[in-house]
C-alpha cells in the first residue's frame, strides 16, 4: 500500500507547510487543541455551519485530498468517538425536552459516519465507504481494511485515515478514570513528567493509499493489532508482523513509539524500544499532539514525512539517534491506556 | 402584556441565527419579508425541521401539517402572523 498523498489537521501547523519547515507550537496546558484552517474556500458554507469539530477537521482534511484525487475507490475511516460533542448534545435534548420535538442536525452530525458520509457526498464518490470505531485501534482496522481490499485486487486507490475530537463528554468521563493530568504541563516536559495520566489531543490524518506506484512517501507494508495483551503476547505479535515481511528486529532502524507522559503507560514503550529495538532510532509523537485514540494516524503521517527525507522535524521528536540516515523502515508503535496495541510498518 | 409584533420579530430573528447557526449573518440583517428558503439565506429542508423545533421549543407551537408549515415558514412576517395568531 503506497502513501501517495496525504494531510494533517493537528495542534501543530500541519495543514500547510509550516510545521515541516520547523515551526512547532508549544503548549502548556491540560489539553492541546487542532489548528484548524480557514474552511470557508473548502466547504459550501450550508454544511460547514452545522458541523461539529470532529466533521469538519475530518472534511477539512479530506477534501483537499479528494479534490486532487478524483477517482478513489472507496473511503475509509477510523474513529474511535466520531462526533461525541453532538451526541451528548442531542442524548441531552432527549431527556431535556421529555423525547419531544428534536433537533435533526445533532443526530446527523454526531453519528460515526458522518464524515466517510459527507466526504463521499462532497467528493461524488460512490465507492466503498465505511467507518471503524475499534477504541484505540480504528485507524489500523481502517488500514487493515484497505490492505485486504487491495489484496482482492478489485480496487487501486483509497481514502484512509483517523480522526478524533475533544469533546468535553469524552474528556470529563476520561479524566474521572485518571486518562489525563490533573495539571497543566509543558508540551516539552510531557513525555519525562513521571505523573499518571497524560495530555487529551485531537486531529486528523488521512492519506491517499495506491495498490501501485513509483511516486509515493512511504509504504504502509503491514498492520498488526492485539487487545488486552501480555508482555509476550505483545511480543509475538510483533514477531509475527516482522516475520511475514522478511524482516529481523535489527531491520527497523527506526520505531516511532507512542510514549506520552503516563508513568503508567510507559513499560510498554520501554520494553519495545530497550528489549526488542535497542539499536533503532527512536522517536515520539505525542509531545506534539496529545492522546487520542485514532492519534497512530497522525504518527503514520509525521514517519510518512520523515521517511520521504523531512528533517527539520526530527529535533522535536528525536529520543535516541543510532544512525543519521533518512530511516528506511519505521514501526509505530502505539497503544490506548494499555488496552489495544498496535503497529504499523512503514518502508520506502 | 404580551409582546408586540416589532418585539417577537426581533427575538424570533435572534432564535433563527442561534438555531441554524448561521455564519455571518446578524439577526438584524434578515429583512422581515426576506424569503427564508431563498437564494439569499440558503436554507433547506433540514432548517426547516430546525425550524419547527424551533418554534416549538420556544413558543409553544406544533405544526403537524406539512401543508401547514410551508405557509408559514415563508419568512418572518409569516412565522410572526402565525406566533400571535396562535399565542
Amino acid at each position: 500500500m503506497f502513501i501517495t498523498d496525504l494531510s494533517a489537521i493537528s495542534p501543530q501547523l500541519t495543514y500547510n507547510e509550516n510545521f515541516l519547515l520547523g515551526d512547532k507550537k508549544s503548549y502548556e496546558s491540560t489539553v492541546f487543541n487542532a489548528i484548524e484552517p480557514d474552511y470557508t474556500e473548502l466547504i459550501p458554507r450550508n454544511l460547514l455551519r452545522r458541523m461539529g469539530k470532529a466533521v469538519r477537521i475530518g472534511i477539512g482534511t479530506g477534501t483537499p485530498l479528494i479534490n486532487k484525487n478524483s477517482e478513489l475507490d472507496g473511503i475509509i475511516i477510523g474513529t474511535a468517538n466520531g462526533g461525541l460533542e453532538d451526541c451528548i448534545r442531542f442524548l441531552n435534548q432527549i431527556i431535556e425536552y421529555n423525547e419531544g420535538t428534536l433537533t435533526p442536525t445533532n443526530f446527523v452530525q454526531s453519528t460515526p459516519n458522518a464524515i466517510a458520509g459527507q466526504l463521499a457526498l462532497i467528493g461524488k464518490n460512490r465507492g466503498y465507504n465505511i467507518t471503524y470505531t475499534n477504541g484505540g485501534t480504528s485507524f489500523e482496522n481502517a488500514i487493515l481494511d484497505g490492505i485486504l481490499l487491495f489484496n482482492e485486487g478489485n480496487n487501486k486507490k483509497l481514502l484512509i485515515g483517523g480522526i478524533e475530537e475533544i469533546s468535553e463528554y469524552n474528556y470529563n468521563i476520561d479524566s474521572l478514570s485518571n486518562k489525563f493530568k490533573k495539571e497543566t504541563i509543558k508540551d516539552s516536559k510531557l513525555l519525562e513528567s513521571n505523573t499518571p495520566g497524560t495530555i487529551c489531543g485531537e486531529g486528523a490524518a488521512l492519506f491517499v493509499v495506491e495498490n501501485e506506484s513509483n511516486n509515493y512517501y512511504a509504504q504502509i507494508k503491514d498492520v498488526a493489532q492485539i487487545t488486552y495483551p501480555s508482555i509476550e503476547d505483545l511480543r509475538e505479535c510483533l514477531t509475527e508482523m516482522l516475520e511475514r515481511n522478511n524482516l529481523k528486529s535489527t531491520d527497523i532502524d527506526s520505531i516511532m513509539l507512542g510514549y506520552n507522559g503516563d508513568i503508567n503507560h510507559n513499560h510498554w514503550y520501554e520494553y519495545i524500544e530497550n528489549k526488542i529495538f535497542k539499536k533503532s532510532n527512536s522517536f515520539t509523537f505525542k509531545n506534539l499532539i496529545g492522546d487520542y485514540r485514532t492519534c497512530s494516524a497522525f504518527a503514520t503521517w509525521l514517519s510518512s514525512h520523515i521517511i520521504n527525507g523531512e528533517k527539520k522535524i526530527l529535533k522535536h521528536i528525536s529520543r535516541r539517534i543510532n544512525n543519521k540516515n533518512t530511516p528506511k523502515n519505521i514501526l509505530i508503535y502505539n497503544h490506548f491506556d494499555t488496552v489495544r496495541h498496535g503497529f504499523i510498518l512503514l518502508s520506502k | 402584556m404580551g409582546k408586540t409584533r416589532e418585539e417577537i420579530k426581533v427575538e424570533l430573528k435572534k432564535h433563527i441565527v442561534e438555531y441554524l447557526n448561521l455564519l455571518d449573518i446578524k439577526p438584524e440583517e434578515i429583512e422581515d419579508d426576506q424569503p427564508l428558503f431563498g437564494p439569499d439565506l440558503g436554507l433547506d429542508s433540514i432548517d426547516s425541521v430546525e425550524l419547527i423545533v424551533l418554534l416549538d421549543r420556544e413558543y409553544g407551537l406544533k405544526i403537524n401539517n406539512p401543508t401547514e408549515g410551508r405557509a408559514i415558514l415563508v419568512d418572518v412576517n409569516t412565522i410572526v402572523d402565525y406566533i400571535l395568531e396562535n399565542k
